[in-house]
């Protein structure tokens, strides 16, 4: 029930479950989910260990069209088990990923959109997960020479573990305010490093170093901006436009190791350090 | 003339007794400054056993300088206080009972340390007074507990002792006129002493009220306690706050009110832009406001619903969108809020056609209270405004539509609404069959059982089923069906007789959603005017600078 006089009261991308997102962000009328919740294709893992899996296993996948052009679109529910990727969400996004790059192969034009709301791996699946992790990359790199792949980090989840590595690999990596993009997750390093050193409850400690806005401060990302639905939607829109692009960003490995070099581990690191060590560096 | 009259009486012991006092602790003192390292020593001067002593503990402003420094002096010299204080949030408030510094407590609410509280008193260490609503503790200071001692908090003082409390001026002004007029002895500490009275923002207390001030070692306490996530409002906190809006507050035309802190009247607030505004409802309802600044509430602000807000004291981060809303809110000519927890108390209680609240129990009856067993949480002031004052003498469309007939000797009544979702958070059933507090009374042989608001007081229960019109029960018996019927599948829920309910729902004593054209299904956090912190951020335009512990960006 928008206002439509009143911009403030548009729709926010970060409060869309991820049926919703796909939705927002595909052609009207034009999308086809893939491996629906009817379907019950259930992680058999869960069940044994006393959580109740979800029908889609938390993991979105459908069909459409952007502009008018066909897509395959993904998106991960954070809500389900923190948007962890088990062997059945793992499965179904690595899955459509493949097929997307066989029709490319056989003469079709499918893009790619990605939406992650994630912590990684799904523990209680370990290994299925990490597997399933390694498959979605090499889907992704195969189909990135063909067709635009992009990825979009909106929060409130972030992306985390394995899948940060994931979401480097897209042509486009676009963010939000409220999107966090870090190998591993606050608690996590807060668990290894001390509390002293990385305070996970330290809201603006954290968003400052995997904050959106440090993010494409510091050239990790392609573009930054607000979570209105219709700005996400022209957003997406405008990157696939730009197709395939010349160079991908996992491939500027010796510029990252020479900023990695300057990083002074004996002093706590903070968000403007991080932005003068991405600054001095040659554009990726 | 200050010494015996004719009649051989000395009428003027208290004020002697003040000066000797005082005239004793020269050596300690800088004219009206007490050196942050002498202020034990002085305290141990200035007060003596067995003394009434107010302390001011507040939401947003905290005399915790002077409680720690309270806590540090020897129960030899000083012990056997009586302590009043609306409010005990601090450790070290309770430390003073069990080193035997103070004895006896009368107080208002004590949210975080209620646990300890029933402990000390059953250790015998603490003998409480009474616990009062916040205007009763105030009114006692002017009959019976006239305080020896006032230990209290501002922002700001000049060198003579003026004080600026900054924008949480709560409870000061309540509690410093009765010692300051009543010869007891008046100390605030104060984040920074400024050399001339032109330096400070604005003067809310006098200097000739004040008798002491010490710069403390650090800022007092504050923290964001009326800050309510979007994020965390639930879609059936949604569709509570829609059957608020059309069922209650259009139905009643409720143009004055209170809201209480919780999610559920922060969806309410957030609705109103939208769901509000899709009703035709804007100007019609919820123009004027008694309540803490919610953040929740700009959106409100911003679309012009809201005409005046008046607070009890502050929240952290909404100071400079306050300052720039001097239309919307009471400020100082500086610019900063001027709250007055007391006179923002009696505006809920007196002036406003509505509160509505959430709780913990509620009984068949509609009694309810947020006392569970072991915890004594006090009342704030939720009973102030939760109830119907019988010398209210002006009308308002809400008040008068209430009366149960025409004639011109019925009053109106305010409307007391518990807003509650059947089952609280860990299966428990909000509905029980006795409250918890009378166990409470019996274990702790109370007097009274600590009800928040009385079910006499009630005038409608609304849950995620629907709205109980209690207040057209023509019997008891009716009353409880009419609760039951909205109770879900509590026990109570389940004693319903679906005809009797039924009956209810055709007589428009109860109303489901669907009895007030809301469609379930509609329900959604999309309703929300803002969805996260970071919205209100831009509905403010950046005036409202949230705390960090809100902050996901």
């Amino acid at each position: 029930m928008s206002n439509a006089q009143d911009s403030r009261l548009n729709t926010n991308f970060v409060e869309q479950g991820a049926r919703k997102r796909i939705e927002y962000v595909l052609d009207s009328g034009s999308m086809r989910e893939l491996v629906t919740p009817f379907d019950r294709v259930i992680s058999p893992w869960l069940e044994v260990q006393g959580i109740v899996p979800q029908f889609d296993d938390g993991v979105v996948v459908a069909r459409g069209a952007i502009d008018g052009k066909s897509v395959i679109a993904i998106a991960i529910d954070g809500s389900f088990q923190g948007g962890s990727l088990g062997e059945v969400a793992g499965a179904k996004i690595a899955g459509a990923l493949e097929l997307a790059v066989e029709a490319n192969q056989a003469g079709e034009s499918i893009a790619a959109v990605l939406m992650f709301e994630t912590g990684g791996v799904r523990l209680q699946e370990a290994n299925l997960g990490l597997a399933a992790i390694a498959e979605i990359q090499s889907a992704i790199v195969a189909l990135r020479k063909l067709q635009p792949v992009v990825a979009l980090i909106t929060g409130p989840v972030g992306c985390f573990g394995g899948m940060s590595i994931t979401a480097g690999l897209c042509s486009y990596l676009l963010m939000t305010r409220e999107g966090r993009l870090g190998l591993n997750g606050p608690q996590v390093i807060e668990q290894e490093a001390g509390v002293g050193e990385y305070d996970s409850r330290d809201r603006p400690f954290i968003w400052g170093l995997t904050g959106g806005e440090q993010r494409y401060t510091t050239g990790l990302v392609d573009d930054f901006f607000g979570s209105d639905v219709i700005e996400v939607r022209n957003k997406v829109q405008e990157y696939l436009r730009k197709g395939v692009p010349d160079t991908f960003r996992s491939e500027a490995i010796q510029s990252s190791l020479d900023r990695l070099k300057n990083v002074d581990t004996q002093h706590q690191i903070t968000s403007e350090a991080a932005r003068e060590i991405f600054a001095k560096g040659a554009s990726l | 003339m200050q010494t015996n009259t004719d009649s051989g009486h000395n009428w003027f012991s208290r004020r002697q007794n003040k000066e000797r006092r005082m005239s004793d602790l020269s050596h300690l003192v800088d004219g009206s400054i007490i050196p942050t390292e002498n202020i034990v020593a002085a305290m141990e001067q200035l007060i003596k056993p067995g003394d009434k002593v107010v302390l001011e503990g507040n939401n947003q402003k905290q005399a915790d300088f002077l409680s720690r420094s309270l806590a540090k002096v020897s129960p030899d010299k000083i012990n056997n206080l009586h302590m009043i204080m609306p409010s005990i949030s601090r450790s070290e408030h309770l430390d003073l009972f069990e080193m035997g510094i103070a004895r006896k407590l009368d107080f208002s609410f004590s949210g975080p340390q209620s646990l300890r509280i029933g402990q000390l008193m059953e250790d015998g260490l603490l003998e409480v007074g009474a616990i009062h609503t916040y205007i009763e503790l105030y009114a006692r200071l002017y009959v019976d507990l006239n305080p020896n001692i006032a230990l209290l908090a501002g922002f700001k003082a000049d060198r003579l002792g003026n004080i600026y409390t900054g924008p949480s001026t709560e409870d000061t002004p309540a509690l410093v006129e009765a010692a300051a007029f009543r010869d007891g002895i008046v100390i605030f500490q104060v984040n920074e002493i400024v050399d001339d009275v032109s330096d400070l923002p604005r003067v809310d207390i006098p200097a000739s009220w004040v008798d002491y001030i010490v710069l403390a070692d650090q800022p007092f306490f504050i923290e964001p306690l009326f800050t309510r996530d979007p994020r965390l409002i639930t879609p059936l906190q949604v569709l509570m706050g829609m059957m608020a809006i059309k069922g209650i507050y259009a139905k009643h035309q409720v143009q004055s009110l209170n809201h209480g802190i919780g999610f559920n009247t922060a969806a309410i607030e957030l609705l109103l832009p939208t769901y509000g505004e899709s009703l035709g409802l804007k100007g019609k309802i919820c123009r004027h406001w008694t309540l803490n600044p919610h953040p929740t509430l700009i959106p409100a602000i911003e679309t012009g619903w809201v005409e005046s807000v008046h607070c009890f004291g502050t929240e952290l981060g909404m100071e400079d969108y306050i300052a720039n809303r001097p239309d919307v809110f009471f400020t100082g000519k500086d610019g900063s809020m001027r709250s007055n927890r007391a006179f923002c108390q009696l505006a809920g209680q007196y002036a406003v056609d509505m509160f509505i609240g959430s709780t913990l129990q509620v009984d068949g009856d509609g009694n309810s209270s947020t006392v569970t067993r072991g915890r004594l949480a006090g009342f704030g002031g939720a009973p102030n405004m939760g109830h119907d004052p019988g010398g209210r003498r002006h009308s308002s469309p809400a008040w008068l539509d209430m009366k149960p007939d025409d004639s011109l000797l019925s009053k109106g009544r305010k409307l007391v609404v518990q807003m509650v979702e059947t089952y609280q958070d860990s299966n428990k059933s909000t509905f029980v069959e006795e409250l918890d507090a009378l166990a409470m009374a019996r274990d702790y042989k109370m007097p009274l059982a600590p009800v928040m608001i009385y079910a006499s007081d009630v005038t409608h229960v609304l849950t995620e089923e629907g709205i109980a019109y209690v207040y057209k029960a023509e019997s008891l018996e009716q009353r409880r069906a009419m609760i039951a019927a909205v109770a879900g599948v509590t026990p109570l829920g389940l004693s319903q007789n679906p005809e009797v309910t039924a009956q209810l729902r055709r007589d428009g004593l109860v109303a489901y959603p669907e009895d007030l054209g809301i469609r379930r299904s509609d329900a959604s956090r999309d309703l929300l005017a803002a969805s996260s912190i970071s919205d209100l951020e831009t509905w403010s335009n950046g005036l409202y600078k949230p705390p960090a512990k809100f902050r996901s960006w």
